[in-house]
């Protein structure tokens, strides 16, 4: 199971941005530190907090939250 | 231990996670260091994580490193931003796929004349890279390395030949600047593995071939040369003697019950670290001896081992006695006139290491470690503590051999300044209006772009279908090109027109090309447009963004006139059209397309 404050965590470090501005409509368009070597930076952090390889199709599109725990769900349910 | 000690330790681990990792630097670079310093980056990769990387190994050094980012492929113009922000040191990275697209793949083919024109204008490049980087206190060059291995089984492919030419040409250009200190990259690859060191993945969408643990590696190399950035400075190696120059205890196995020799274990073990100490000696560092034993046991050892590779005359002082070991290191710092900093000391005993730690924090303790077999690489660690930057005594013969041939070579630059190398480069701009073919990679270029873009404005391919078609705008893409190939559509500017006013709505690069010119090329034509629909006067804006700071005086440079700045920095211009002209490009080959 996800552990939402985990990833919230990771993205807020990785984004640099308050905890405030990650929720269900996080996303590349709304959040300005978003771009794209951060996004490769916090692809990385996902995988090694939790331990999963982010397939590369996904890597590149995984550009809001809701699709990151999308992604991450189902990883960690095939890891389970 | 505190909070920040106990992350300096967790640091140290090397085992946090990448979002643990930047959560502890942010922590610790909180707190106040005595030691400060910049560091500027400059690749033909995506290499930011380097930052991270070498912030962490500064902040395990006692020091506080900034680091400042340079642009995509721009050695030349991220040297010249970097003097200007007073940076003192730069990690210069030079990708060797990134010298052509897909280099090593297109290498198999490419003609020996093509190769040949690569070399020379890397070598005129860099050149002029190292020449204007004088100013910068040093330079950390890494040298060339292949992503991919080769497909030959003997290694012997056209790409292996070329990456050692390349690398040649780097250090003989290098050679010629004492402040330049190379590393070298491929050893990096090898030490982390080839499948551990690259993340393709990211590789071919943002140009970043490196993962964290390549990263990681190169910025503890670029801190270990740099002797801690400066922190350490290692003069003297302080050994003790029973199974730390030999096995055994001379005091009980006598001269000849003692393990030293180069074919039998484990006495071959300590007749090979004694070369490693006997090299360093050669090269400099003074070593002393520090052991408790009856003087006339080592002296004997000293003296009459027939393997014995450290002789007496190599030691500058010993303290062969039965006092505490803290006490005799006192002694040698004294009698030495050196700081305890300055000092190494070797020994194979727990206990004894552990009292210098305690009373001596400022010596750097070694311990011989248990595992016998570990004790050569460990006396690797310990040259690398003196060595900086991998300079040596046959290091040193080879820097001077290096000299002379780049001092020939440079005896015969074709290329003595700027202008004369991108002359060399055979630049041409193509500069289009109102291309309705290329509306959707002129959206895409103004949706990717953040650092060289003038206000960020965005555009969808519907509006710039739609501005093609309007009395009121154009939209001029460049098309670049140079002797080595295309680089595509990789500039757009949007202009208004409103009456007499013709207003530049956005301008914005491709980060590939910038530092050539290209920007500056394009406005004679622009600004001749706008006189002939009438235009009397030119307008442009720069609207900052948390990306855009490096073309925050780019109107400046273009030679327009500030008009204002308003409260949220934004700089307005405005100048009249006969009279603007912008710098001259004139290695620059321009054609129009309509």
């Amino acid at each position: 199971m996800l552990n939402e404050t985990t990833l919230k965590q990771v993205m807020v470090t990785m984004l640099n941005v308050d905890v405030a501005c990650i929720n269900d409509d996080a996303s590349m368009d709304t959040i300005e530190n978003w771009d794209s070597l951060r996004h490769m930076n916090l692809v990385l952090a996902l995988e090694d907090e939790f331990k999963v390889q982010i397939p590369d199709e996904d890597a590149g599109n995984i550009t809001s939250y809701k699709l990151i725990k999308l992604v991450l769900n189902a990883l960690l349910v095939a890891k389970a | 231990m505190n909070v920040p000690d106990q992350l300096l330790t967790t640091l140290a681990k090397g085992d946090a996670t990448l979002s643990q990792l930047t959560q502890m630097i942010a922590v610790l670079e909180q707190r106040e260091y005595p030691v400060r310093l910049s560091i500027g980056i400059s690749s033909s990769a995506t290499v930011d994580s380097l930052g991270t990387y070498l912030r962490k190994h500064a902040l395990l050094a006692g020091v506080r490193a900034d680091i400042m980012l340079g642009n995509y492929d721009d050695p030349i113009g991220d040297v010249d931003q970097f003097v200007r922000a007073g940076v003192g040191q730069m990690v210069l990275l030079p990708f060797f796929d990134a010298l052509l697209p897909a280099f090593e793949a297109q290498l198999g083919t490419m003609s020996a004349d093509a190769v040949d024109a690569k070399e020379a204008e890397l070598r005129a490049r860099y050149r002029l890279v190292f020449g204007k980087a004088r100013a910068l206190r040093l330079v950390w060059l890494g040298n060339f390395h292949r992503m991919n291995a080769s497909a030959d089984v003997g290694g012997d492919d056209v790409a292996e030949a070329v990456l050692a030419r390349f690398n040649a040409a780097l250090r003989e250009e290098a050679a010629a600047f004492p402040n330049i200190r190379l590393i070298d990259t491929g050893d990096v690859v090898r030490t982390v593995g080839r499948q551990t060191a690259f993340d393709l993945r990211f590789y071919f969408r943002n140009k970043a071939p490196y993962s964290g643990a390549f990263m990681n590696e190169l910025a503890r190399r670029i801190a270990q040369a740099s002797r801690g950035f400066g922190t350490r400075f290692h003069k003297v190696l302080v050994l003790d003697c029973d199974n730390t120059l030999w096995g055994g205890v001379v005091g009980e196995d006598l001269m000849k019950g003692i393990k030293l020799g180069p074919y039998d274990y484990p006495g071959n073990i300590f007749w090979r670290v004694q070369h490693e100490f006997a090299a360093l000696e050669r090269s400099g560092i003074v070593l002393c001896l520090c052991t408790k034993n009856n003087p006339a046991d080592v002296d004997e050892v000293l003296r009459n081992h027939p393997s014995m590779v450290l002789r007496d005359a190599r030691f500058v002082s010993k303290k062969v006695n039965w006092e505490d070991k803290p006490s005799n290191l006192r002694a040698l710092a004294a009698e030495l006139n050196v700081g305890l900093d300055s000092m190494v000391f070797v020994d194979d005993s727990a206990f004894e290491c552990e009292a210098v730690r305690q009373q001596l924090p400022m010596v750097t303790t070694v311990q011989v470690p248990s595992t016998l077999s570990e004790y050569p690489r460990v006396a690797r660690e310990i040259a690398e503590l003196f060595l900086a930057g991998g300079v040596s005594a046959d290091g040193a013969d080879k820097t001077a051999l290096y000299r002379q041939r780049a001092g020939a070579e440079s005896a015969k630059a074709q290329f003595d300044n700027q202008e004369a190398y991108l002359a060399s480069l055979e630049l041409k701009v193509a500069l289009a209006r109102n291309v309705v073919a290329s509306g959707g990679r002129i959206s895409e270029l103004s949706l990717k772009s953040n650092q060289f873009n003038l206000t960020m404005r965005r555009y969808t391919e519907a509006e710039v279908t739609r501005m093609m078609g309007d009395e009121c705008y154009a939209v001029y893409s460049l098309n670049v090109a140079d002797k080595f190939g295309p680089a595509g559509l990789t500039g757009v500017a949007v202009l208004r027109y409103e009456g007499q006013l013709a207003t530049v709505e956005n301008f914005l690069m491709s980060c590939r090309v910038i530092g050539r010119g290209v920007e500056t090329a394009i406005w004679a034509r622009i600004a001749a447009d706008a006189v002939a629909r009438g235009c009397t006067e030119l307008g442009a804006e720069f609207i900052p963004s948390p990306k855009n700071a490096q073309v925050a005086d780019f109107y400046d440079r273009l030679g327009l006139p500030l008009q204002s700045i308003s409260a949220d920095g934004a700089r307005h211009y405005r100048a009249a059209a006969s009279a603007f002209t912008p710098p001259d490009t004139s290695w620059i080959e321009i054609s129009y397309v309509e």
